[in-house]
């Protein structure tokens, strides 16, 4: 059980890397701010402009 | 090494070198994709365990005292200390695109045996060292690009010669993958409809994203999941409705309306569609690949298609020439790509904690990318060969009508019927599945028939069929929107040299006129391609390939280089090796499509051919004009195959130059590494 259960942890960190909300977490907690529509929209300006400056791979 | 270690390490070894002996002598009967399967892990695990363990520690000298650019740059930004599992989904997620699932099926014409072996030993020895030292490379220098470190470890030359590399390929890249798209969804209204549900549906999740519910991600892209499986869902009972003629579409009508997308797409607000989508388009591919993995496991497909077939003397009806060197051209991605550079050198060596954690991101993505690449290639020769060649064979090829494609195909040793081909397009929803090229069709259609023998069985085909569709077109489209943006920045970097507000990214002038000049380029390519009579990826696949593999050659260069000066000549042999062969291959390949004298092959001769048939007086009319066209066509794909091959060979020449100077002693061997700092992290905090 303790197995499924780091594996399963282990899928939720993952989809929450990939969905940048991890990012977000550690954006509020570099910055000390709280969530908010318009802090979400000033994080996302920001990582989208550097993330899609990059090439997506083939 | 324990004893009891090395028996099961021997074991493994044992067993991977049995399944790769079965595979390779096997003959006659069917071979179960389970041998596959088998030989590729075993083969993965070693590669692993020993090789890239012996390249860690003896080349690179990885070593966990000292501190990450992650850890010492830490901004909470890009460079974050993460976890390596977390890291390795990331890295992964990045890599893996339509290259290793769509190269494979077209290789599949030379019988699944060399295509297979080049993956599984392709990406051990190649790929995936490439991708392992250029993360490596780029993380001991702060996350350097790839074109940052071949200016410095090489000289200027090979930095902008670097970056007109990416340029290029971007643009064939986009043009080749748009291609895919067309071919797929000409005349399916299912299809058409499904995917163009998913951009409002994209739109809509931008929406709720952006302003009813910021930050919820992952609820946002299971609202926008469940979206789209209800169109496809949807699209079945378009198919059959009178709306149908509003979504069955003319090749060139769906290329267009590509084209028009990739424009609007790259000059949008990325939160409005490109986000969302690639959110979407991220999950989708990881729960498709795993699902995929399972349905094989599960089932245990046989492999209908022999393990070599006729066509590996170049006459082959879905790709022109020889197995020696197009099937290495062909799969690039599944087993070397040069993209798969930019990515090591991009995000990820800004996220490693640990140097060793570039152990498994680094080498074992790519194995994992390189087993993606061997699951499409047993779902496309898990089909009937004679039902794969009709559905990835040109009309210009096996002929127009349904009865001269199966009477070709038939004559080649591989039977098929009408009737078969009929009773298969009804099962997926589609009015006819001949010569449906590109490789995404027989593709999903491959994967459709493992879903549904994993369940639903055959009353599933369709729902599967349409379901890989969009799983396809949904990242590939995502990949023209990013393609097109990033190759609009790319562009508006070199014009600002020559007038400043060019180069700003934010004066609407410069965005419009650069995203016109990038979209014309890859939409140029791609209206060439729906117009070649030889299906366009006779023509297109190869020179993604050719420019692919050129730009792993810049890499390999670039790794080859670093590794003769941190360690001198003794270990160069790491990436030489795969480097001399990515010459020898991709040269040859090149020099080929320019000067083969076969015109399915040799672009020139291709222009000749045409040119010879317009003199003759036996064209008229628009078969005139568009003959006209056509050897233009052919001639601008050689000059790009030159083109490239030039640019590759200078940073080849230069690297040459710099490695006898190295050697001779005539230069020292400065490497550009940031200094030695001792990493303060504890081990529960890695």
């Amino acid at each position: 059980m303790t197995i499924l259960r780091r594996v399963f942890a282990g899928i939720c960190d993952l989809l929450n890397e990939l969905s940048d909300q991890n990012a977000y977490a550690r954006h509020l907690s570099a910055h000390a701010r709280e969530h908010s529509p318009a802090e979400w929209r000033r994080f996302t300006d920001e990582r989208f402009r550097a993330k899609y400056q990059r090439p997506k791979c083939c | 090494m324990r004893f009891l270690t090395r028996i099961a390490w021997a074991a493994v070894a044992c067993v991977g070198a049995g399944c790769m002996g079965a595979i390779a002598i096997d003959r006659g009967e069917p071979v179960n994709s389970a041998w596959l399967v088998v030989a590729a892990i075993c083969t993965y695990l070693i590669g692993f365990r020993f090789y890239a363990k012996f390249i860690a520690t003896r080349v690179m000298a990885l070593n966990d005292e000292r501190a990450t650019p992650a850890e010492r740059l830490d901004n909470g930004h890009d460079f974050v200390p993460t976890n390596k599992w977390i890291l390795f989904g990331h890295h992964f997620a990045a890599i893996a695109g339509p290259g290793p699932l769509v190269g494979p099926v077209i290789a599949a014409q030379f019988g699944y045996l060399p295509g297979t072996l080049w993956i599984i030993i392709g990406g051990v020895l190649g790929g995936a060292v490439q991708d392992f030292v250029i993360l490596f490379a780029s993380m001991r220098r702060d996350g350097k690009s790839l074109g940052q470190m071949a200016r410095e470890e090489i000289g200027k030359v090979g930095g902008m010669v670097a970056l007109i590399t990416v340029l290029l390929i971007m643009i064939i890249l986009l043009a080749v993958v748009g291609l895919v798209v067309v071919n797929a969804l000409a005349e399916s209204p299912w299809g058409t409809f499904t995917i163009a549900a998913t951009m409002p549906i994209a739109v809509l999740m931008g929406l709720y994203l952006r302003y009813w519910r910021p930050g919820k991600v992952l609820e946002c892209s299971a609202v926008g999941f469940l979206l789209v499986v209800a169109s496809v869902m949807g699209g079945q009972w378009i198919a059959a409705s009178s709306y149908a003629p509003a979504f069955t579409l003319a090749a060139m009508t769906i290329a267009i309306g590509i084209i028009v997308y990739g424009f609007l797409a790259s000059a949008l607000p990325v939160w409005l569609l490109l986000a969302p989508r690639d959110y979407l388009s991220t999950f989708v591919k990881l729960g498709v690949i795993a699902l995929l993995a399972l349905g094989i496991l599960a089932v245990r497909p046989e492999m209908q298609m022999p393990a070599l077939t006729r066509f590996v003397d170049g006459s082959g009806p879905v790709l022109a020439g020889k197995v020696f060197p197009f099937c290495f051209i062909t799969i690039a991605c599944g087993a070397i790509s040069g993209f798969h550079a930019l990515i090591s050198s991009g995000t990820t060596p800004k996220m490693i904690t640990r140097e060793w954690h570039t152990w498994p991101v680094g080498y074992g993505s790519m194995l994992l990318e390189s087993f993606v690449a061997v699951m499409a290639m047993i779902a496309a020769c898990a089909l009937e060969p004679g039902v794969y060649f009709a559905v990835n064979s040109p009309a210009g090829v096996v002929g127009k009508t349904a009865q001269a494609a199966v009477t070709t195909i038939s004559s080649w040793g591989f039977p098929v019927t009408t009737e078969r081909m009929a009773d298969l397009a009804r099962m997926v929803g589609e009015t006819t599945l001949f010569n449906r090229t590109g490789g995404a069709p027989s593709l999903a259609l491959g994967m459709a028939h493992i879903f549904a023998r994993g369940g639903g069985g055959e009353a599933l085909l369709g729902f599967w069929y349409h379901f890989a569709i969009m799983f396809e077109a949904l990242f590939i489209l995502t990949i023209i929107d990013a393609g097109t943006r990033v190759g609009r920045f790319m562009l508006q970097d070199l014009l600002g040299h020559a007038w400043k507000p060019l180069g700003r990214t934010s004066w609407m002038p410069g965005v419009v006129l650069s995203s016109a000049v990038i979209v014309s380029g890859w939409g140029y390519f791609l209206v060439q391609g729906v117009r070649d009579p030889l299906g366009g990826i006779n023509s297109l696949w190869p020179l993604f390939g050719i420019a692919n593999q050129l730009l792993a050659a810049i890499a390999l260069s670039v790794a080859t280089t670093i590794i003769l000066k941190m360690r001198g000549p003794k270990y160069m042999w790491i990436t030489c090796v795969p480097l001399a062969w990515l010459v020898l291959v991709t040269f040859s390949a090149a020099w080929q499509k320019i000067f083969s004298s076969a015109p399915r092959i040799g672009f020139l001769a291709q222009a000749s051919q045409i040119e010879a048939a317009l003199a003759s007086g036996s064209l008229s009319g628009a078969a005139a004009a568009q003959s006209r066209t056509l050897i233009f066509n052919a001639r601008l794909d050689a000059v790009v195959c030159g083109v490239f091959m030039i640019l590759v060979a200078i940073v080849l020449v230069d690297s040459l130059r710099l490695w006898y100077r190295i050697m001779s002693g005539a230069q020292d061997r400065q490497v550009f590494e940031s200094p030695f700092v001792l990493s303060n992290l504890r081990s529960e905090e890695v």
